[in-house]
């Protein structure tokens, strides 16, 4: 066996007794052989140490993304909330003095939705996008709505990935199209996903929206019972729809 | 995801597989761990370094004849990781049963945990092996990474016989070499 080959069966496991032998023999003999198995060697556990740091670089990405995304919900709920009392003031008054219709379902959609952001693939911008689920979800956070909704129903065939079809269903909402949105957030609430809670607050507005008033408080009192995601904002809605 | 269908990505190597135990895993993590008072910091780190581990021993093949869930080997290897880093930094260390490693995976949760980032001469060799052509990225890392034989490269690659792969990859080694020692100089 030439030496190249000896270092080759070595790196590939597969030396046998005498072999191993020989190996070690030269290691500590033949120096040009010794520096050679030692370059190998290193190259090796740069590749390794390299890929963890990489896998490291993505997971602390992924915890920032899920962190920022908190101190935004939590920011924005005071002023939300503000937000859409004014406007059920308004927009009772309203109704007390000049209708007698029912609660204005659109009106309360609209103080109350805004798209959920991406916090399940964050994208790099200025790379190469190769990917569907690259595209997809730059289209989304772009507003691109009708082109998300092509690139998400691809990945649906695609990929596994729980969490396309919440945003798959964030997208319809977005294309007003509820009929669509509703039995997905069901499907995404039922296998129990990561964003469920999250789910059911959006699941809560498109009730509204279709003017399925029960449906949408029975959603509400879920996130009300569960004290976390929107709790606030949906006891509030709550009251508005009682 | 099923733990079968999640394995086997994880065996091909695809690390957004690992963004989606991280999201899924994360929140049930830091409760499961909250009883022995560590550092929010830390419980990250070791969470993302039990997600290495687990990667890199889905690839070994040390998933494949699992006993336990996904989740319960994962938290095992966390637990692991928190009392060794307890022991290290002189705490007092809760007696529990672990779960049980064979040698081999201990040996890498603890290179792992232990893994501080390439140093600067193996930065230095990544560096210049990105400036490689990509038949020569291609062959350096199907054997070195990802430990494949060269009688398997032959077979994938296409080569077309064990002597052009092994030329192959010894010529891109001397290229490596070259460029690294080119940029020392």
């Amino acid at each position: 066996m030439d030496k190249e080959t000896l270092i080759n069966s070595y790196f590939e496991n597969s030396l046998g007794k005498d072999q191993l032998k020989e190996f070690e023999q030269l290691m500590k003999t033949d120096s040009e052989f010794a520096s050679e198995v030692d370059f190998q060697k290193e190259l090796q556990h740069s590749f390794k140490k390299n890929e963890r740091q990489e896998i490291k670089q993505m997971l602390g990405d992924l915890n920032i993304v899920e962190n920022d995304t908190e101190t935004k919900v939590f920011s924005i709920r005071p002023w939300l909330a503000a937000a859409s009392i004014a406007l059920l003031v308004g927009v009772g008054t309203w109704m007390l003095f000049f209708t007698n219709t029912d609660i204005n379902t659109n009106q309360l959609y609209a103080s109350n939705f805004a798209p959920y952001d991406n916090v399940v693939h964050p994208i790099e911008r200025g790379n190469a996008m190769i990917n569907i689920k690259d595209k997809a979800f730059t289209a989304y956070e772009d507003g691109d709505y009708s082109m998300a909704l092509k690139l998400f129903k691809q990945l649906q065939i695609e990929q596994t990935d729980p969490y396309i079809t919440f945003y798959e269903a964030i997208v319809l909402m977005q294309l007003n199209n509820h009929q669509d949105a509703i039995p997905l957030l069901k499907a995404y609430i039922e296998n129990d996903g990561q964003l469920k809670d999250r789910a059911t607050w959006y699941l809560a507005l498109s009730h509204l929206k279709m003017d399925e008033i029960e449906n949408s408080k029975t959603q509400l009192k879920k996130l009300v019972d569960q004290d976390g995601f929107k709790m606030k904002a949906a006891r509030e809605l709550l009251e508005e729809l009682e | 995801m099923t733990d079968e269908h999640l394995i086997a990505q994880l065996k091909q190597r695809d690390r957004n597989a690992l963004k989606t135990v991280y999201l899924d895993y994360k929140t049930e993590f830091f409760k499961f761990m909250s009883r022995y008072k560590a550092d929010a910091i830390v419980l990250e780190d070791i969470f993302q370094d039990a997600l290495i581990v687990l990667y890199e021993n889905a690839q070994n093949g040390k998933l494949d004849a699992l006993k336990s869930t996904v989740k319960t080997y994962l938290f095992g290897i966390g637990k692991f990781m928190l009392f060794k880093h307890f022991r290290d930094g002189k705490k007092e260390v809760p007696t529990e049963e672990t779960y049980l490693f064979d040698k081999y995976e201990q040996a890498v949760i603890e290179e792992v945990h232990e893994d501080e980032g390439p140093n600067e001469y193996q930065k230095k060799m990544v560096t210049n092996f990105k400036k490689l052509g990509e038949k020569c990225r291609e062959i350096l890392e199907l054997f070195y990474l990802q430990g494949m034989k060269l009688d398997e490269i032959t077979q994938t690659q296409g080569y077309d016989n064990k002597d052009v792969a092994k030329s192959q990859k010894s010529r891109c080694l001397k290229s490596l070499k070259q460029l690294i020692g080119k940029n020392n100089g």
